[in-house]
């Protein structure tokens, strides 16, 4: 294995380099993804029938601590991959546990909407907009769990082995993913919730 | 300790709270409909732009530009995606 030492642990072999650009590619195929589920919601989000419409179930407070906890938890993971090229274990680990919790913290918000939605007569069943709302925050909910399972093995993996390329490149990649997602919940803070509540 | 706070992630982070304070206009101002969209709009999109650019390093390597011509090609398609699909089902056209 050939390691051009000119360049960051995560991108120096051919492999790393290749792994990263073939993560943008996923990146790209699942910008595609949000796009379809955005193209339903705002064909179907006056499809209320008669159950609730987004200016009617839509709080302010809850979204806006999401939206805080999850662009705090992609600052602190950039934080931790800055951490990771300055050769910091520790301080790196410590971000990304941070990152985790603040994810973790986000999914138990989001499960209370969800919860409170349904008291309030907003069922995935109730009508064409509650349906395509809680497909939307379901599948990017259901990322960021996945990212939390994915980035808690990351952490054991790099307790075990320490910083090398093969670790710093799954740790770049991670940080990857959840930087996208919290794209993606911009989007949805935007077009969603505030558009929703305008 | 102060190494571990680059300038850069701690400028970028304090950017992104400001758009997020900034969308939150059209909830707590009374706009009208399209000065509230074009809020939003512009908004969102740099935040996007900032995370790609501050957050994922996507221009720092050698495939630079087609890591960028991907996404943002990518981001096109959604785009004609999503406004051609409003333009035949609600816009009526």
């Amino acid at each position: 294995m050939k390691i051009d030492h000119s360049l960051p642990l995560e991108y120096s072999t051919k492999q790393n380099d290749q792994n990263i650009f073939g993560f943008w590619v996923f990146l790209a195929a699942e910008i595609m993804l949000f796009a379809t589920l955005f193209t339903s919601y705002f064909t179907l989000e006056h499809r209320v029938g008669n159950g609730p419409s987004g200016s009617e179930i839509f709080e302010i407070t809850p979204v806006l601590i999401e939206t805080l906890v999850l662009l705090t938890s992609s600052f602190t993971i950039g934080l931790g991959i800055h951490a990771m090229r300055i050769g910091k274990q520790k301080a790196m680990l410590t971000f990304f546990a941070i990152t985790l919790v603040l994810g973790l913290g986000f999914l138990g918000f989001e499960i209370d909407e969800f919860i409170t939605y349904i008291h309030e007569g907003a069922t995935l069943q109730t009508s064409a907009f509650t349906a395509i709302l809680m497909m939307t925050l379901g599948t990017h909910g259901a990322h960021v769990t996945f990212g939390l399972f994915w980035g808690a093995g990351i952490v054991m993996q790099i307790k075990k082995r320490g910083l090398t390329p093969e670790t710093t490149n799954k740790s770049f990649i991670f940080s990857l993913y959840w930087h996208f997602l919290d794209v993606v919940w911009i989007f949805i803070f935007s077009f969603i919730y505030l558009k929703g509540m305008m | 300790m102060s190494e571990l706070f680059p300038r850069k992630q701690i400028m970028g982070f304090v950017f992104s709270l400001s758009l997020t304070a900034v969308a939150l206009a059209v909830y707590f101002l009374h706009l009208s409909f399209a000065i509230g969209m074009f809020v939003l709009v512009v908004t969102a999109f740099a935040q996007a732009l900032l995370q790609l650019v501050v957050f994922m390093h996507a221009g720092e390597t050698k495939d630079k530009w087609i890591i960028y011509g991907k996404v943002y090609f990518m981001i096109t398609v959604a785009l004609v995606t999503i406004l051609g699909t409003l333009l035949i089902f609600l816009w009526d056209m």
